[in-house]
């Protein structure tokens, strides 16, 4: 099977620029560059059926065609702000093979014609971000970044930014906010970040995942056609899967949209202790839980199959919990995670996650009614759809999804009879 | 006949304890919901309950209170929250003891309590000011203004009770 | 002027309504559909940022792709294709056959759900909050909302509060909604961005950004937008609840853009059962002030009750011991002086003389025999200017945006005249260009497209030179037939060729709308004069008079300068009015603001002062009458843009004071039997209508006549627009200018360019700062911590000339006149100057720029 984005993997010292390059790195910016028009770099992009990797999976050609074309002042953001539980495919990419993203990175930037290139990183990324900047510095001398790219009129910069460590800081807007220095909070839609008004500093702006823009270089090189043959016909292409929780080699897994649950806990060496998987969260915190019954475990891997089970694939960062796990517990790890990083622009969210963690934990403590999980439930019902970003959304599928599925151990904490394979809870 | 009838009345009358009660030396108990003289409470501490927020002058049908409020420090501090009342005038003449005030205050500060021997040979006397309505604080207990440690009441109003 | 509106059709719950395309939802909703959206964080005046989500609607579309017509149904109905979430409503703008649902339960319950989690974190403090009764929190959880909360109580959280931003607002972060309409007032509105979000989540919470905290004038506003209790002024905490209080129209005393004020009154134990004012709040002239008010105009009104203000009128005795005597004694002791004066006397009056004062004060002294009229501080002339070319009737900054030019000439707008420099800089925002005709680097710096920077006191050579490049700039045409003297102005021979001002040129001619705000810094007054003439005369070469939004507006050192201007003053006779051998000071005080002035009125013999408090004017008068303050009596003021505008009656009087066109009244009366008493402020202007042509329509009926504006504010709509008062007062009558007569030829008097002159030594160019030391200001003890010591401002090259470093204590001495100030230092003053605010001194320091010795 072949790999795509880790398919350096097994490279010493590929994120050195000459290592990079006698492998037939940037080539896909030098073809782009050189042989193509940014609008058929878009094209070629638009016809591969690319998704956003990021988690919205929105066509990423598309994405790119929105930019008005004759603008002056457009830029490329890389959302590397990877803040997901359970998600660490980003880290992996930047830190073992940087310039592949830089590159993906660049052809976005001549593909819209952009003036500059931010990759925006998590605050604990720090130590990559210095790395990025020594491969942008290496990148820079030899003309793939900066003015006049590959000899040609085409120059843009290339910058790396820290944040300040806030989950909300990965929605675009909010990312953008951060960017420039605002609070780190979402932006009202429309105008969308590809909108004059909308991006950064107001300007139209691409906002990327890193690795979406890892696929780019590969499918310049072997064009469109080459990358729909992998994956299904919806959801072309590789996904790294990032595995987590109850399984007995967690990592990242590279393999084409389309696999089922199990052939990847199968790859992540099975189960641990061969016990049995209760619930799988497909899309880290954010996405609603869902048992890990027969159904589930032969579902394929891509954007709609996981959407016809109720639950999203999102950044693919596949948590796995075994019989043994709390869902309770679980969930209330959850609200915790969501009232901390709510940003606190909109009332349902700021006020719902906080809401919603005082209920749960109380009734982890054994405090609490049978009406408490309506009311729990209800409260994070109010909560979905309303609010400016997803984060309102994603703070409640936790709640409605282990509610629905696992109600019986919520009722089980309130009558106080805590199920016997409780996980060691430390709150 | 009927002369002895009637002479029958007088004398079961006469054995019969009277109607009348000698009024002031005898007092005649009230009812217990009677709505008599307004008393401003006070806390066990000694604070004083009202927070002088005038619902009870919004609620006043006759307009016959006056409040005035002011804010309470560490160093004088009457009330347990922010506000307490500086001024609190009930005019006595206007009031018509409908009780409203009592059902509007917050903190249950005023009651329409037993008293109703109110007469005064002046208007002005009719109005009572918040010292003639208040009661006493609690024996061994200081007077408002009181000294509290800073920070032992940092809430807007005293807590209350949980409605349900 | 507005560009041409186009009107779309929309559907609000199955109504169809023609409203303006582009326009705010939630506005819209309101304005045509009278249908109430709720909201908190939305608020007309600024930006939306769909935070609250309070204002949730369904919303839906019934345009036909293929077409763009709206598609209706067999019924006549529009077929809509509704979105399947809600959206909010405050950050749609309304297109073509855009279709609004309210009233479907989806959207009650949504509603329902963002109050019920709005008061999860809202504590139950309204019996004692300030704004309980008048708080859109309140009135909307009785609008909506589920009336029982399932949020257990103890379970609340806990913040602090009782946070002081600044000593002037507190803040209640257990209150706080996080709506953000203060941060975006300070941000959007004020350009001053001193407040904004720490932390996140449930902790996100207001902090102040500057030192001082929340270091604007505008802080007060913030009060006013707050949809809750969590910002309360320090000047209305516990003061009383808002319904029990009485609201009077009234105006701002201070400044010359006559801000609306709504004064909130009730009787007040502590001050002997009088009616008092509680506090000022903005009172909604979308014309003149829209909503928004100073802090100096909101906190300022403590002068109206000072404990040190006179109460009886005093004659001072040949010993010169001051003695209490009735009103009687007082006049006829005047009236006695006044009838063996023969003709030799003088009248100056102050900023806050109301018109029917300065009328009656007219009619004494002409019936005297006396004619010399003048004002106080006298530093800005040009009543001629503003009759040709003031702004036209209707002007509105509101209506200013793209294709307007403002141009600020030696002024700093954000000290003098605080609403202005609002509205100049949302102008700005909303496209406006902003010119500045000034000597210094000021806030409005920061918002302009050009600046024409020039030596203080060289004002008049930069007009001209703008002039000139106008001249010379291409396709310049002059229609003779506008006005006369065009040669004049060709004769003068102005210089077109300074860098940057064909630029600037270019920027007034090809602007549809000019308006020139004229101020007087580093001015002397004949300087100030042809300043303002050669500001006319720019507009009417360039045509920009006689319309709205085009003309002058002279930023007057007063709240009624312009009155006074029109009824006959003026600042040139007031040194010759100081000279007379009898002086009528009316609510000024000369001698204790400026040396020059003391010198003109020792030549008086008797000095008649109406003052509201001890001055050193007061020190010399023989007779001192007690005068009133605005909120004690009726009366009438005329802004810098000549709107005339009432106010009201609002507090009880203190001690035994009369109103000053009563006292002028009486004592004409005293001395002409036949002249008769006039019985009220609006008999007064009654006679002013009769017999000043341009106040003939300024009847008090007609001033307090009034019209709908747009956004609603207070009572029902208090939610919306804020707790600001709506208008029952009126909104005042603007006098016409000559250039809006028909027919009227306008006339051009050329001003000649003056020499430079080789700058030696320092000159004191007197400032003024907005708060000040004048004693009606510095009354209200709050703003004391506000008001800047006493200081001088050097540029860093004439201090280390001087060898004075900054927070020095330096002596400044000008003449026979001295004052000890700090020195400041910045980059930002002009070498050769030593900036001097006024006002701010124990001694006067001169009001017109003059030489100076600096000595440390």
């Amino acid at each position: 099977m072949e790999h795509i984005l880790l398919r350096s993997r097994d490279i010493s010292d590929i994120r050195k620029l000459d290592v990079y390059l006698r492998n037939g790195g940037y080539e896909g910016l030098k073809k782009a560059v050189l042989e193509h028009t940014s609008d058929q770099v878009i094209q070629i992009v638009k016809d591969s059926g690319l998704r956003g990797r990021g988690g919205a999976g929105f066509s990423t050609g598309m994405k790119w065609s929105f930019i008005p074309r004759d603008y002056p002042v457009k830029y490329v953001v890389v959302n590397a702000d990877e803040s997901e539980p359970g998600t660490f495919k980003d880290r992996e990419l930047m830190e073992f093979n940087p310039h592949q993203v830089i590159e993906g990175a660049m052809i976005a930037a001549y593909a819209i014609k952009a003036r500059a290139v931010y990759i925006y990183l998590r605050g604990e990324f720090w130590d990559i971000a210095g790395d990025l900047d020594q491969c942008i510095e290496q990148a820079r001398e030899k003309g793939l970044v900066g003015q006049n790219i590959l000899g040609t009129d085409w120059s843009c910069e290339c910058y790396t930014h820290l944040g300040a460590g806030a989950y909300i800081c990965g929605e675009e807007t909010a990312l953008l906010n951060s960017l420039q220095g605002l609070i780190g909070q979402p932006r009202v839609r429309p105008p969308f970040p590809a909108q004059v008004g909308g991006g950064l500093y107001y300007e139209p702006t691409v906002v990327n995942n890193v690795e979406t823009l890892a696929n780019v270089p590969w499918i310049i090189v072997n064009g469109a056609e080459a990358y729909k043959k992998i994956g299904t016909e919806k959801s072309p292409g590789t996904k790294i899967f990032c595995v987590s929780g109850h399984v007995n080699n967690p990592g990242n897994y590279e393999f084409p949209l389309g696999i089922t649950f199990r052939q990847l806990i199968e790859a992540a060496g099975g189960m641990r202790d061969g016990k049995k998987c209760k619930a799988i969260l497909p899309s880290g915190a954010s996405g609603p839980v869902v048992p890990g019954t027969d159904k589930v475990l032969d579902t394929p891997l891509t954007y709609e199959d996981v959407a016809a089970i109720d639950t999203v694939l999102g950044s693919a960062s596949v948590i796995i919990m075994d019989e043994d796990t709390d869902m309770v517990w679980a969930a209330l790890k959850m609200a915790r995670f969501f009232k901390h990083e709510s940003c606190g622009k909109c009332t349902p969210c700021r006020e719902g996650t906080y809401w919603l963690y005082r209920v749960i934990s109380d009734l982890y403590k054994g405090n609490a009614t049978l009406k408490d999980i309506e009311l729990l439930a209800d409260v994070a019902a109010n909560m979905q759809g309303v609010t400016i970003c997803a984060l309102g959304d994603f703070a409640a599928n936790p709640i409605l999804s282990t509610v629905k599925h696992f109600r019986a151990e919520y009722e089980a904490y309130v009558k106080a009879q805590k199920p016997a394979t409780v996980a060691s809870a430390a709150d | 006949m009927s002369i002895f009838k009637g002479l029958g009345t007088v004398v079961k009358h006469l054995l019969e304890d009277p109607v009348t009660i000698s009024y002031p030396e005898v007092e005649r108990p009230v009812r217990e919901r009677f709505k008599g003289k307004h008393a401003l409470k006070r806390y066990d501490n000694g604070l004083e309950k009202c927070i002088g927020c005038a619902l009870c002058a919004a609620a006043c049908p006759a307009d016959a209170i006056w409040v005035e409020a002011a804010e309470n420090t560490d160093e004088e501090r009457y009330s347990p929250g922010e506000r307490y009342a500086k001024t609190y005038e009930i005019n006595m003449l206007r009031c018509i003891f409908c009780g409203y005030c009592e059902d509007a205050c917050p903190t249950e500060a005023i009651v329409l309590e037993h008293e109703y021997r109110l007469s005064f040979t002046d208007r002005r006397d009719s109005i009572y000011t918040k010292e003639m309505l208040i009661d006493a604080p609690p024996d061994g207990v200081p007077e408002t203004p009181q000294k509290v440690e800073p920070g032992a009441f940092d809430r807007a109003i005293p807590d209350m009770e949980n409605p349900k | 002027m507005p560009d041409k509106v186009e009107f779309v059709t929309i559907f609000i719950d199955g109504e169809a309504y023609q409203v303006p395309k582009g326009a705010n939802l939630v506005d819209v909703a309101k304005f045509y559909a009278d249908n109430d959206i709720p909201v908190f964080c939305y608020h007309p005046k600024m930006s939306p940022v769909g935070m609250c989500r309070m204002c949730l609607v369904e919303l839906g579309n019934s345009v036909d792709r293929q077409t763009n017509d709206i598609k209706y149904n067999a019924d006549g109905k529009p077929e809509v294709m509704w979105f399947p979430k809600l959206q909010t409503a405050c950050t749609t703008t309304v297109t073509h056959g855009m279709a609004v649902r309210t009233d479907t339960p989806k959207v009650t319950d949504a509603r329902d759900d963002v109050i019920e989690f709005i008061l999860t974190s809202h504590p139950l403090d309204c019996p004692i909050c300030d704004k309980g009764g008048e708080c859109p929190l309140q009135n909307l959880t009785m609008r909506h909302g589920a009336g029982v909360s399932r949020f257990d109580f103890d379970n609340k959280l806990h913040l602090d509060k009782h946070v002081p931003l600044g000593e002037l607002i507190y803040l209640d972060r257990e209150r706080c909604i996080q709506c953000a309409r203060c941060t975006r007032f300070c941000d959007e509105v004020v350009g001053d961005p001193v407040l904004g979000f720490h932390e996140r989540g449930r902790s996100l919470q207001i902090v102040t950004l500057s030192d001082p905290p929340f270091d604007t004038y505008f802080s007060g506003n913030t009060t006013d937008i707050c949809p809750v209790g969590a910002l309360t002024t320090a000047d209305f905490r516990f003061g009383a609840r808002p319904w029990e209080l009485n609201e009077v129209p009234s105006l701002d005393p201070y400044g010359p853009e006559g801000a609306n004020i709504s004064l909130s009154t009730r009787l007040d134990r502590d001050s002997g059962g009088v009616t008092i004012i509680k506090r000022v709040m903005p009172r909604q002239n979308e014309y003149v002030n829209e909503i928004w008010i100073s802090d100096k105009t909101r906190f300022g009104h403590h002068h109206s009750r000072a404990e040190n203000r006179l109460s009886k009128p005093m004659v001072r005795r040949e010993d010169g011991t001051l003695e209490t005597v009735s009103w009687n004694e007082a006049l006829n002791t005047i009236a006695e002086v006044l009838k063996k004066s023969a003709g030799s006397v003088g009248a100056v009056a102050g900023p806050m003389v109301s018109n029917e004062d300065l009328w009656e004060l007219r009619q004494l002294v002409e019936l005297t025999g006396g004619s010399k009229l003048g004002i106080w501080p006298a530093t800005m002339t040009g009543a001629e200017a503003v009759a040709q070319v003031g702004v036209g009737t209707g002007t509105n900054f509101k209506d200013m945006g793209k294709g307007t030019t403002i141009v600020v000439v030696a002024s700093d707008l954000e000290e003098e005249a605080p609403i202005w420099f609002l509205r100049t800089k949302q102008a700005r925002d909303r496209g406006a260009k902003l010119m500045l005709l000034t000597a210094r680097p000021t806030k409005l710096d920061k918002y302009a497209a050009c600046i024409l920077r020039h030596h203080h006191g060289e004002t008049l050579n930069a007009v001209n030179n703008l002039i000139g490049a106008v001249l010379s700039s291409d396709g310049f045409t002059f229609e003779e037939s506008r006005a006369e003297g065009f040669d004049t102005v060709k004769k003068a021979k102005y210089k077109g060729d300074e860098a940057g001002y064909d630029e600037a040129a270019k920027m007034i001619t090809g602007a549809e709308n000019v308006v020139v705000l004229v101020g007087h810094e580093g001015l002397t007054l004949a300087q100030h004069g042809d300043v303002m003439q050669s500001a006319a005369n720019l507009l009417i070469l360039t045509g920009h008079v006689g319309k709205p939004n085009n003309g002058l507006i002279p930023v007057w050192p007063g709240a009624n300068t312009q009155g006074a201007l029109d009824l006959g003053f003026s600042a040139e006779a007031t040194a010759d009015a100081l000279s007379q051998s009898v002086v009528i000071v009316a609510g000024a005080d000369p001698v204790g603001t400026d040396p020059a002035a003391k010198a003109f009125i020792a030549s008086a013999d008797f000095v008649i002062a109406l003052s509201m408090f001890d001055t050193a004017t007061t020190a010399i008068a023989k007779v001192i009458l007690p005068r009133q303050s605005v909120p004690e009596r009726d009366g009438t003021f005329t802004n810098g843009e000549r709107r005339v505008q009432r106010f009201y009656t609002a507090q009880g009087l203190i001690g035994d004071t009369r109103p000053d066109w009563k006292v002028f009244s009486q004592l004409s009366n005293l001395i002409d039997p036949a002249v008769k008493v006039r019985l009220s402020a609006a008999a007064v202007m009654a006679e002013i209508t009769k017999n000043v042509p341009r106040y003939a329509e300024m009847s008090y009926k007609n001033l307090a006549r009034m019209e709908k504006q747009f956004p609603d504010v207070g009572g029902d709509d208090l939610y919306y627009g804020g707790t600001a008062y709506g208008n029952h007062g009126g909104l005042g009558v603007q006098w016409p200018v000559d250039a809006e007569a028909a027919g009227k030829k306008l006339t051009l008097k050329a001003v000649k360019s003056e020499k430079t002159a080789k700058r030696k030594g320092l000159v004191a160019v007197p400032v003024r700062r907005l708060y000040d030391r004048s004693p009606e200001f510095s009354a209200s003890q709050m703003m004391h911590q506000r008001i800047p010591s006493a200081y001088a401002q050097l540029s860093r090259k004439d201090a280390e000339k001087l060898k004075v470093v900054e927070g020095d204590d330096i002596t400044l001495v000008f003449g026979d006149g001295k004052v000890r100030v700090t020195a400041k230092v910045d980059g930002s003053t002009p070498e050769g100057v030593v900036l001097v605010p006024v006002n701010l001194t124990d001694n006067p320091v001169p009001t017109a720029p003059m030489a100076v010795e600096v000595e440390k």
